[in-house]
């Protein structure tokens, strides 16, 4: 494909930042001492059954969304973030707080640290407050895995060993986004800001340090038609394992506040993906990818308009569908799934293609 | 290679044509689904995804350009790879959408003819800037164009027509998107020759039965409604199908909405009463009216080139949606331009229309002229006798059998709305300031008509006699009054008696109105002879050559040779081909170096040899910058011409 004129790129920045409008100037101050949110969640954890902490801490939020460039076409994380930054001790106050949910629950246990942002960022997460909460965990033997995540930029060697050190043999992964693993969509249609090569180093720099990767695959970027976001989601995945990710993630895009595809959705130039999309994408990636790589998905918002969704009749069951997926990886459970609006879809999948139409509202 | 040509006739900009792609052809207008049926529908799927196949149908490139090439065959038309929803970002999007389709065209020329590629057109486009890519595009060859049209008549459909205006003249437009069935016929109008039908299948796999003008919804608790196609007649009981065969049928059903919309537009189209069919429809729907008259506005000099001059039916003008329609508003405009009243007019006598045409055939016109010809029939030439009528406005007597004063049918109520009685308020003050001020106008008026004169009186510098404002004009206490009126008048205005000049009056009228003022006195000069009736055929000779003749059925002048040559000089109505001898009963568009831009097809021209000799004359068959840009085609239906010298 021929490469798209910077002053394409430039449109994308500047409308990314124009959807953001005041928000930015409106995030409330919040308690610096608690997280943004936890909860505990039953995930497959080294080929056992156990609870998962999540974790999202309150820091200023991501540097990529806060600079210049103007953040992720779907991604309005930062808001829900801090207007200031957290110290050190702040954040090791919310970690105690959320690890307080996990007391006398039996082992094995994982923990997944988000922040809105990326965690191996000093500016966002300083120094102290980084080794002081990995040195927390190291001290708790009930917790057989970790996960945390960063934009690449931040996962370089220094980094990497200090974490291997501190948490010894545990199962360690490091979120990144990768989203697609086509540069030209990453970067025009979510203005990513990283590239694909910059991702593999990170992929290789890990497992230098036997650090696992978990890839968050995007379903649905806008800008792309139905067919050509379920073509891409499988690539994507299959690129990454191909990569050298040891856990593939797949998101499918929720419409969120003050984004640029919120601006398309409210004037019906986006429909977020179909559920019989992320069906499909799950489906067909698992047959193609090696099965020791898991790849899951707990879509966020399922059903709903601004979230991934069929028809109403039959949401609830595909989520379910999707969630048991991603504890068992069997495909087995889609091949029941049928609903009249599975025509319809088929349908979208083959006339945005041709006509180049959104088919966003129900006509 | 692929070719695309249109028929003789036009409707607006509606037409029928020729897709030619390798040795396939398709005909103009016609559905593209994706779906292959027997029935003439073109398919369309995308590369790589969708089958293709060695026969004509429209394949879609994704970004994925560089996987399946090798699948493309040579009748395939390809729809270049845009950005879905880009436009919508900033204005300078459609423009940079553009240019990325020509870098594509230009770096796969080796593989990809350019004349079987389809540009993509986004709504956000701004018109004005596309014409130089379009040059660009249409340099390489490329010969179609496509728009997505949203299904719900937003701003965005709009924007697309308005694009579709600005393509070169030679090209043909796609319609894409959902398209409801009711859309068919008014697209067609405004100038598209394909139209994506894959609303068929998103209704049907949303249980909804297409109709003409709505949309039904097959649920288990309503009872259908009936239909005779063959699809539903299969399935009496359509609730008791199982969701696929539903489907099923209600995609053959909803094709056959289609194909019926579409043929009726096309026959509507070749009797030329296609108008009348996108009148109606505005009524479908707010969202349809309020698209409807933007258009009519926005896009009037594009809709008016290719409405042509002249229609073999009863024009019907129902409402609001006629006042400035193509026909209508060019007519008032003409008037305005190129009517001048003889000189010798000494009073102007308004008077109301009539249900038949033309006027004087009718009982209330019979009537009056009775009177005028009772009372001062010796020198009713010098009367200007001008009917008021909506929405056209006002028609002096000497134009009432040129298109389309004799050819239209308005409903007879009495009652006018205040947007008709400003039209023929405005059109009855322009028409005033061509007289002098020492006019009188006899207004033999009541009603409606009344209050057109009244509403324009404070406008107009003559002074008005009401002869019987308080009751009906056909009364016998009307007509007597109005012989009164010409009888006082004729004496204070002391009208000698003289020799009567009505027909020619009549002949320079209509031929100023037909060619452009100054055409009256080349064509029929004070040594001209005429002979005939008005309601029949006039001729004209001059130097005992006959150079014209006025034929009452079409309502317009055809001219001889010597016509030709004595119209000439007014330097209008002209057709230059690239030769100097005519040969054959047809110019073609080919063979066209320039016309006047003012042709409308139908039209009579005068054509020139490529010294600028009046070599024949004959009839346009489509407007006069179409035969510049066609390399294909019926461009004049010829006439007469010179005897080729041996």
């Amino acid at each position: 494909m021929s490469t798209i004129p910077n002053s394409f790129k430039d449109i994308i920045m500047q409308e990314s930042k124009a959807a953001r409008g005041r928000s930015l100037s409106k995030i409330r101050k919040r308690d610096l001492k608690r997280p943004a949110a936890k909860w505990v969640t039953v995930n497959r954890i080294g080929g056992k059954v156990g609870n998962a902490l999540s974790l999202v801490m309150l820091t200023q939020g991501c540097a990529h969304a806060r600079g210049n460039e103007g953040g992720c076409t779907m991604c309005s994380y930062l808001l829900d973030g801090s207007p200031k930054p957290a110290s050190a001790d702040e954040l090791l106050a919310q970690f105690d707080k959320a690890m307080a949910t996990l007391d006398n629950m039996p082992s094995p246990l994982a923990i997944k640290i988000y922040t809105s942002g990326s965690f191996l960022d000093p500016e966002e997460i300083p120094l102290e407050a980084r080794s002081g909460i990995l040195s927390k965990i190291a001290k708790d033997a009930r917790i057989e895995e970790v996960v945390i995540e960063s934009r690449p930029e931040y996962v370089n060697g220094t980094s990497l060993k200090q974490i291997r050190e501190i948490l010894g043999t545990r199962k360690i992964e490091i979120g990144i986004g990768l989203e697609s693993g086509n540069d030209t969509v990453r970067s025009i249609c979510i203005n990513k800001g990283f590239t694909r090569s910059d991702f593999t180093a990170a992929v290789e720099a890990a497992k230098e340090e036997k650090i696992g990767t978990r890839a968050y695959v995007l379903v649905k970027p806008p800008f792309l038609t139905e067919r050509d976001a379920l073509l891409d989601c499988v690539q994507t995945i299959v690129d990454a394992a191909q990569i050298g990710a040891t856990t593939i993630s797949i998101n499918p895009v929720n419409v969120q506040k003050h984004t640029l595809v919120e601006r398309l959705w409210s004037k019906g130039h986006y429909r977020p993906p179909w559920l019989w999309t992320v069906v499909d994408a799950l489906w067909r990636a698992r047959l193609e990818v090696d099965s020791r790589i898991d790849i899951i998905c707990d879509p966020v918002a399922s059903g709903r308009q601004r979230g991934p969704h069929n028809c109403g009749r039959c949401d609830s069951t595909v989520t379910k569908a999707i969630r048991d997926f991603s504890l068992s990886q069997d495909v087995q459970v889609f091949a029941d799934l049928h609903c009249e609006c599975k025509s319809l879809w088929n349908h979208v999948l083959i006339h945005e293609d041709v006509s180049l139409l959104v088919h966003s509202s129900e006509a | 290679m692929t070719t695309f040509w249109i028929d003789r006739g036009h409707d607006g900009p509606a037409r029928t044509g020729h897709l030619r792609i390798g040795d396939s052809e398709i005909r103009t207008p016609s559905l593209i689904s994706p779906l292959e049926t027997e029935h003439g529908i073109t398919y369309y799927g995308s590369l790589g995804h969708d089958e293709t196949a060695a026969k004509p149908s429209f394949i879609a490139l994704s970004r994925r350009w560089e996987q399946p090439r090798s699948l493309l065959h040579d009748e395939n038309l390809i729809l270049l790879p845009s950005m879905i929803s880009g436009g919508i970002l900033s204005a300078s999007v459609g423009s940079i959408l553009l240019s990325k389709q020509l870098e594509f065209l230009k770096d796969n020329s080796d593989t990809l003819n350019p004349t079987r590629a389809i540009v993509r057109i986004d709504s956000f486009t701004d018109p004005d800037s596309i014409a130089s890519y379009l040059d660009s595009f249409g340099s390489l060859g490329v010969r179609i164009a496509a728009f997505a049209f949203d299904g719900v008549l937003a701003p965005s459909d709009y924007r697309n027509v308005i694009l579709r205006s600005q393509l070169p003249r030679n090209w043909a437009a796609l319609a894409l998107g959902r398209i409801e069935p009711p859309l068919v016929a008014p697209l067609h109008y405004f100038g598209f020759d394909l139209f994506d039908i894959g609303r068929a299948f998103e209704a049907a796999a949303q249980r909804k039965r297409l109709m003409f003008l709505d949309t039904e919804r097959i649920t288990p608790d309503v009872a259908p409604r009936y239909c005779s196609c063959s699809a539903c007649s299969a399935h009496p009981s359509l609730l008791g199908l199982a969701f696929d065969s539903l489907q099923d049928t209600l995609i053959q059903h909803n094709i056959g909405v289609y194909r019926m919309a579409l043929s009726e537009s096309v026959q509507l189209q070749q009797e030329n009463r296609l108008r009348w069919k996108i009148e109606s429809t505005t009524h479908s729907s707010p969202a349809m009216a309020s698209f409807m008259r933007k258009i009519d506005r926005a896009a009037y000099s594009y809709l008016e080139e290719y409405t042509p001059n002249n229609c073999r039916h009863t024009m019907v003008l129902i409402g609001p949606e006629s006042y400035h329609a193509p026909t209508i508003r060019r007519f008032r405009e003409n008037i305005v331009e190129r009517f001048s009243p003889p000189t010798h007019k000494q009073l102007v006598l308004l008077l109301p229309c009539s249900a038949r045409k033309p006027y004087s055939s009718s009982k209330s016109h019979r009537r009056f002229i009775r009177t005028i010809e009772s009372t001062i029939g010796s020198v009713r030439h010098r009367v200007a006798e001008t009917i008021l009528t909506s929405p056209l406005g006002v028609i002096p007597r000497e134009l009432e059998r040129v298109f389309p004063a004799a050819h239209y049918d308005i409903p007879v109520t009495g009652d006018w709305d205040s947007e008709e009685i400003e039209i023929a308020a405005t059109a009855l003050e322009h028409h005033m300031n061509k007289f002098g001020d020492d006019v009188v106008i006899v207004a033999h008026v009541n009603g409606g008509y009344l209050d057109i004169v009244r509403s324009a009186e404070d406008r107009i510098r003559q002074s008005i006699i009401y002869t019987s404002p308080e009751q009906p004009v056909t009364r016998r206490e009307s007509l007597a009054a109005l012989a009164d009126v010409l009888l006082d008048m004729t004496e204070i205005l002391a009208i000698d008696d003289e020799k009567r000049t009505e027909l020619d009056d009549h002949l320079r009228a209509i031929a100023d109105f037909q060619f452009g003022l100054g055409a009256g006195q080349l064509l029929i000069p004070d040594e001209a002879r005429l002979g005939g009736k008005l309601y029949h055929t006039v001729t004209c000779r001059v130097n005992k050559e006959q150079v014209c003749a006025f034929v009452a059925s079409i309502g317009s002048i055809s001219l001889t040779l010597a016509g030709g040559q004595l119209l000439a000089p007014l330097n209008r109505y002209w057709v230059r081909f690239a030769g100097r001898e005519l040969k054959g009963s047809s110019i073609f568009a080919v063979g066209i170096e320039d016309a006047d831009p003012g042709v409308r097809p139908g039209d009579e021209v005068i054509v020139l040899s490529q010294d600028d000799v009046v070599v024949g004359v004959g009839r346009s068959e489509m407007s006069g910058q179409e035969m510049c840009e066609f390399e294909k085609g019926h461009a004049v239906s010829l006439r007469h011409k010179s005897e080729v010298n041996k």
